[in-house]
Parts: structure tokens; sequence; C-alpha cells
């Protein structure tokens, strides 16, 4: 049976506040108060890395400007292949110095606005662009012993190419997975937890009502009227991946936060 | 050396929606960003300043909400911003807008170099760059992709051509438009944007600057939108091939040899 | 100038074009727009002039009679070897002044956009940038001007009813040249540069033609052009292989340039290059508005998505549902085998 990753409680995701905003106080101070209250219930708070490449704070930044305790294990980073060199290694630098463990390494979303580490700059010979791969491997060479490497793992891509760029991914150091959003269940997910007894898997589960706004990860127009039921999915999920961590995206702070220590139990 | 960047407040063009009935863009409630080749301009500055020294001023025209713009110029390192904000304003076209920046520049004082982004993304006009130089009458450099050499009497630059490039020095003052490929914009931090939040930015009317009122605004533009379409569609029926990727293949392969292209 | 009475703007007559001269070749936007201002002269009932400043050029304006100039305004100086902006303008603000046209044409190149904004300031008349239609108005006689707005949601007609000229670029490839007519002459009015004009303001210093760098997608007959469905630069070099075996060009659109996945140079769409192939390949790009404008007037439009509601999918003359990863590779076999 496989380990629990790290903690046994919720990975609830929260985006920074965006760049672009114009009410930055207000945007901070919900930030603050969602992952202060993350903190208090001992769930672990995944900051976004520039999400689809819309310009946003870093998640580093924002515990040290806004003097946020990180608990132990209680926060995760993701971070993508979107930085200068010297931007990579300051946010490293601030994990390490926050006590921050877990790493999402995440090829990510670019924009014209933002930068993108070059093969040479990760010391990545033969590939034309760098993406979590080369990244994952940098980190584990110039960090030893620093992170706890997550990756994403996506069901609804083709199956056999999806294994095997896993299979890269764990050869260059990862060492646990987060699952695209499953409704319910999903074969391949069944299939990843069987074929790679020692890899911890987070399943993510899809917590808003729109269920439409997936479409585009999981490749087929789902359509704006489909009924979905986010906390009766989440407590499927619960069902059919007892051994596994659940990680909560698009989580409703004010109604549905207060139900998960019940749904949990 | 003092250095005044132009820039502007665009539509994020993702979201631009033409309303159905009156075939206008919808501005209501859509949003805005800083003119993305603007932020190539301000990287480009500070780039200057950072070696040999001086002061960076973003220069905006805008409603009061494009102070947003300016603070995020002063967040990846301008020294100030200023935005030139008046009804006089209203309706300027390129000729207008490039008078009314130039006027800006000329009550900043002292400006040694304009930088501006080679186009805004919501006109994609290119035009006020060497406008503003124009009514200066100041040398310019446009779609400069690298500053190769910039000192207190003339800056260096290479030009972008569509055929390759031309390495040309201008005499300062000057204007510089510049293209992507010139650099990479550092990105913002919540360190830098907090200090600019903090700063006061004035707000310049029409008189601020001693415009001649005949040419700014509606008054001073010579052109004139008259209407506005949406584009139109290409009026073929498509064939759409959803079956078994061999049989949509050969059927392609098969289209393309009916017409000889294969 | 400003021209607020109709008895002012009867001064002002012709359809002017500004040849672009590059390395002492007029290129092919003069011809374009010379065919575009033969139409705007038959209905003012006017001439079109060619206003060429280059050097050593003298030679080349009878290929501007064969292809629809009236008369050929040339200025020959070995200063305008290189692309002195300021000293050009100021030349042509001059020509503007002495022989009072009622239209100026440039191409909307990186020279055309460089000097002809300098040109309407300083004549104080309107500009209107990457024109797509020009036509005439009736009615009374003001040059309309067609050109796409918001990154292409938008055709804007624009006027410029009081001020003359009437100044326009044009992007290239968007008119058409006429048939080349070698019966056609013209005359030729020599300018020349004044003493006063070369203002010592920009000094070129060196010129480099970058041939080897540069994807020629405006010449290209196939162009095989890559999205956000391609998923990374391994996406590309798929494309490549089909592109190679079509004798094609690889485009790209803005996502993918912008993710890194293929230079700049690749990208097509209102920020990058208008092309008019015979076929245009759209493997895995959705469509954006921005991406339509630069490729909609080619011939033929095959699109590969997975969904089949994408603008482009709805655009093209052939659309192909499925994975792209399945079907180019397909496709590349089935072309090869024949």
């Amino acid at each position: 049976m496989k380990q629990h990753l790290l903690t046994s409680a919720y990975h609830v995701e929260i985006l920074p506040p965006k760049q672009e905003t114009e009410k930055l106080y207000e945007d901070l101070d919900r930030f603050s108060s969602k992952f202060e209250r993350v903190m208090q219930s001992g769930y672990c708070a995944c900051i976004t890395d520039n999400a689809m490449g819309n310009l946003a704070f870093q998640g580093t930044e924002l515990i040290e400007e806004l003097e946020l305790e990180a608990g132990r294990n209680q926060v995760m980073i993701h971070l993508n292949t979107f930085h200068t060199k010297a931007d990579l290694h300051r946010i490293l630098d601030s994990c390490k110095a926050a006590g921050i463990r877990q790493l999402l390494v995440i090829t990510g979303d670019g924009s014209d606005r933002l930068p993108r580490l070059t093969p040479a700059e990760v010391g990545a010979e033969g590939v034309e662009a760098v993406t979590s791969v080369e990244l994952l491997r940098y980190i584990g060479e110039t960090y030893p012993g620093d992170f706890d490497l997550g990756v994403a793992f996506n069901p609804y891509e083709p199956e056999d190419h999806e294994f095997s760029k896993l299979d890269r991914k764990i050869a260059a150091g990862a060492t646990f997975a987060i699952t695209q959003p499953i409704i319910e269940r999903h074969p391949v997910v069944d299939k990843l937890i069987e074929s790679y007894p020692d890899l911890p898997v987070v399943v993510e589960a899809w917590m808003s009502k729109k269920i439409s706004l997936l479409s585009e990860a999981v490749g087929y127009e789902i359509s704006e009227d489909t009924p979905y039921d986010p906390i009766e999915n989440l407590k499927t999920l619960h069902r059919n991946y007892p051994q596994c961590e659940i990680y909560l995206s698009i989580l409703g702070f004010k109604t549905q936060y207060p139900l998960l220590e019940e749904i949990r139990n | 050396m003092r250095i005044v960047v132009c820039v502007k407040q665009v539509p994020g063009t993702h979201d631009a929606k033409i309303d159905p009935e009156t075939k206008r863009i919808i501005r209501e409630g859509i949003k805005v960003v800083i003119n993305p080749f603007d932020t190539y301009a301000i990287e480009a500055a500070v780039q200057i300043k950072e070696e040999i020294g001086g002061e960076v001023i973003v220069l905006s025209m805008g409603p009061s909400r494009a102070i947003t713009v300016l603070r995020e110029g002063i967040t990846v390192g301008a020294d100030r911003g200023i935005l030139l904000s008046d009804r006089a304003f209203g309706g300027s076209d390129t000729w207008a807008t490039s008078y009314a920046l130039s006027r800006a520049i000329e009550t900043i004082g002292d400006v040694d170099l304009v930088i501006c982004g080679k186009q805004a993304i919501d006109g994609d006009t290119a035009q006020v760059g060497p406008g503003i130089a124009a009514h200066l009458s100041w040398p310019q450099a446009t779609y400069v992709m690298d500053i190769a050499d910039i000192n207190s009497g003339s800056l260096t630059a290479r030009r972008m051509h569509e055929d390759g490039w031309d390495l040309c020095a201008v005499k300062l003052p000057a204007v510089i438009t510049v293209v992507k490929d010139i650099n990479q914009p550092r990105v913002p931090t919540l360190k830098g944007r907090l200090a600019a939040e903090k700063q006061e930015i004035p707000i310049w009317k029409a008189a601020d600057i001693g415009a001649d009122p005949e040419r700014l605004g509606l008054n001073g533009s010579p052109t004139r939108v008259v209407k506005t379409n949406p584009p139109q569609g290409r009026m073929k029926k498509s064939v759409v091939l959803d079956g078994p990727v061999e049989q949509s293949v050969r059927r392609l392969v098969q289209e393309l040899r009916q017409r000889s292209l294969v | 100038m400003l021209t607020n009475n109709a008895e002012a703007r009867e001064e002002y007559r012709n359809i002017w074009v500004v040849a672009e001269v590059l390395a002492g070749e007029i290129q092919k936007v003069t011809y374009e727009l010379l065919g575009a201002a033969r139409g705007l002269a038959e209905a003012r009932g006017s001439e079109v002039w060619c206003v060429v400043l280059g050097n050593q050029i003298s030679s080349q304006v009878d290929a501007l009679f064969h292809g629809g100039a009236d008369v050929a305004l040339v200025v020959d100086d070995p200063s305008f070897m290189n692309f002195v902006d300021e000293d050009q303008a100021t030349v042509l603000t001059r020509l503007i002044r002495t022989h009072k046209p009622e239209v100026v044409l440039c191409g909307a190149t990186t020279r055309g956009r460089a000097l002809i904004p300098r040109v309407a300031v300083d004549a104080n008349c309107g500009l209107t940038a990457d024109c797509t239609g020009l036509s005439i108005d009736p009615e009374n006689g003001d040059l309309l001007q067609t050109r796409p707005a918001f990154g292409g949601n938008i055709l804007a007609t624009i006027r410029c009813s009081n001020h003359r000229p009437q100044m326009a670029t044009v992007r290239p490839r968007v008119m058409n040249e006429l048939p080349v007519d070698t019966s056609r002459t013209g005359r030729v009015i020599t300018g020349k540069l004044e003493a006063d004009e070369a203002g010592g303001l920009k000094q070129i210093l060196k010129v480099f033609q970058d041939s080897e760098n540069s994807v020629n997608l405006a010449d290209a007959r196939f162009i095989i052009a890559g999205g956000r469905g391609l998923k990374g630069a391994d996406g590309f070099k798929m494309l490549k292989d089909l592109a190679e075996r079509v004798h094609g060009a690889v485009g790209a659109s803005r996502a993918a340039v912008d993710s890194g996945w293929v230079p700049y140079y690749h990208q097509v769409g209102q920020t990058g290059q208008t092309v008019q192939a015979t076929v245009y390949f759209a493997c895995g790009i959705s469509g954006q508005i921005q991406h339509l404008v630069g490729m909609q007037s080619c011939d033929f439009i095959i699109a590969i998505d997975r969904n089949p509601d994408t603008p482009l999918m709805q655009l093209a003359d052939v659309a192909v549902v499925g994975d792209l990863f399945e079907i180019i590779p397909q496709l590349i076999k089935e072309i090869s085998r024949t």
C-alpha cells in the first residue's frame, strides 16, 4: 500500500492576485485570509504560477511580503518553465528559506509577457524547449534533497503517450503525481495507481459547478447545461480512491469550505 | 539621461466583442491591459538607466483608470508617471495624440530620449511614435531590435526591416520605437508594485501642456471613423471529415488532387 | 493641409504612390499600390503619380508606367541609398506642398510606416494605417479608407474630409497589380534634394540583408501552420516534415509563438504576416480573429482540430475532425505514397 504523500489533508488551490488587478489591497487581503484559513485547518495550500499565462504575483513573494506563516508541509508551490533563471532561483531560494518542500513542476502556459527558461540555462541538451522534465532534473541537481517534486498526470491524453511522459518525469526526479480533475472515477487513473504502487497520487476534484469549464482540459466539449454536484463528486472520489489525497480546485471558501471536514470523516 | 516612455492602456483584445446591434466595440466592463509592446519600451528605458544613469518617466494619455498602466511602469523600474487626462483630448486620432504627447514631452523638459512600443494592439497604426518625432522635429529610429550604444549625444540602434536590419546612429534627443526582440521585460514583483501603489501620479490637463486647443482631440484630428462593420466571412461551404483517420486523410488528399494541389 | 472648403480641396489633384525602394530595386508593393491608385484616379478623372526617392533608380521608371503610373516624380540622389526617414520625409513634404496631390498611398512596410507618419504631421493631414480597401465616395470625392481595427474584430471606414492630401498606408499583398502593359508610357518629372534637406540627424552605419533567416511565408504556395493544439516544439517538427514534402513553409499562430515553440518570423496574423497561399493548413489553431485576418484570403483552407466548432474549423474549406497527432503522420504517408 502506497504511503500517504506528506500530509493527510486536502490540497487546496489558491490563486494569487493577478498583476493587472485594479484593487490590489483587497485581493491581497482575500489571499491572506484564504491562506491562513487553510493553515488553521491543517490542509495544504497550493499556489499557482501564472496559470493560463495570466500574470499573477508569485506565491513565495506573497508569503514573504504579507508575512504569512507557512506551516510544515502545508504549502505547495506550482512552478513552471516560464521564468528567467534568476527568478527561478529566487523562487527556489525563498521556498527553501520558508521551509516549503513541495513543488508541483509543470511546463506551464506562456504568454508574451513571460520569459522562458532556455535549454542551455538548465543544462539540457538535445531539446528545443524546456519542459517539466528538464526543469525537474535541474531542480534535483541544483537543490539535491531540498524538495518533493510533483508532476501533472493527464488521463485524458492518449494513454501510452501520457505514461511514457510520466516515466520520463519519474526518471527526472518526480516523486508524486497530481491528476487532472476526475469525475467520479477514471480507468486511466486506476491504472496509474495500480502500475505505480510506490508513487503517491493526488486526485484533483473540480469544485466549481460549471463543469463545462473543463472542456479544454478533458479535450471534448462538455455542454454548459451539464448538471454537476461538486460536493457529491468529492464524496465519490473519497470512496473510489481512499488511498489518495485530494486536490481541490476552484473551491468555494464561503459555502464549500465549511463542509470539508465533515466530508473527510 | 532623461527618458520618457509613452504607454497606452488597451482593451485585452481576446475579450473584444462587437455589439450585434450597434456593430460597435463593447467597451463597458472590458478588461484593459498595458499595451504589450510598451512593456518592451519600459524595459529598454530601465536598462539604459541602470547602465548609464538617469530618470525614466512613463507618460500616458487616457481616462483616469489609465493610471494603472503608469503604476505598472513604476513597478518595473520607472521613477515616476504622468497622465494626460482631459475631455479636450477625447476623440484624438494619431495626429492629435502625437501632438498632445509631444507637448507633454516639451513640458517635462530636458528629455533626451522618448521610447514607444512599435504599435498599440488596438489601433495597430504604429503612427504615434514617428508622429511625436515629427512634432518635436527630432530624429527617430523605428522597429528597434537592439540598442548597440547610447551616450549623452547619440544613440546607435539596429532597426528591423522585413528583409533584415540596418544599424543607424541618431543624434539625441530622439524618438525610438521598439520591437519584442529588444529585450525580455522583467516580471513585476509584489514589492515593486506595493511601492508603486504609494506614489502620487500627477494628472495633466490640456492647459498644463500649453497645447493649442485646435490641435487637440476631435478638433485636431484630420481623420474620422465614419462606420464600422464586422469583417466579411468567406462564403463557401465546408467539407467536414469526422470519420476514421485513414478515411478522412484519403478524402482530404483526394480533395487536394482534384484541385491539382498535390 | 487644412482644406475646409471645397474650393481649397479643388487645388489638390492626382493619386500618388510613394515607391518602396529596397537595395536599389522598386518593390512589388509599389506595383500593387499603382494598381489600386489606377482605379482611384479613374474615379476622380485624374492621374497616377509615382514618387521615387532613390539612388540610380531612373532606369526603372518605365516599369512604373507599365504598371499603371502616368507620371514618375523621381528624386535620384546618393543620399537615398539608405533609408534616412527624416530626410525623405522632408523632401516628400516639400513635393506635396509643391504639387498638391489629392491622395498619397504608401506601403505599410517597416519603412513606409516609419516615413509616412512624419510626412502626415509635417503636411498637417490625416493618415490611415494598414488599409485593406480604398474607394472614392461618389458624392463628394472623398477617399473612403477601410481598415481592420481592434485586432481585426471590426472593419472601420475612415475618411478625412477637411485635409488634403488624404494619406493611407496599405499592407503588401492586399491590392492587386495591373497586368504589365509595355505599351504604356508616361512623363518623368525630375526633382532634386535641396541643400538644406539632408538634415544630418541620422547616419546609416551598416545594412544587413537577411535572406537565410526569413521564412518566406509571403511567397509560399503551401503553408502548414500550427497552433496551441500542437502542444510543443516537437509538434512543429511534424509540420516541418509535412511542409518539406509539399515544398511549403511553416506558419504559426501567436499562441504557438508566444509559447516559444517557434520563432516570431513564422507568425501569421494581425501582429505577424499576412499571407495569401494557395493552400493553408491550420493544425490545432482555434482561429482567434487576429489569426484569421492574416490568412483568410488564402485560396484553399484546411483545418485539423479535434474540436469541430472552432472559428477556423468553421471557416475552412475542408475541416478534418480528430487528433492531429494521428492525422498529420497519416497525411504525410498518404501524400508520399504517390
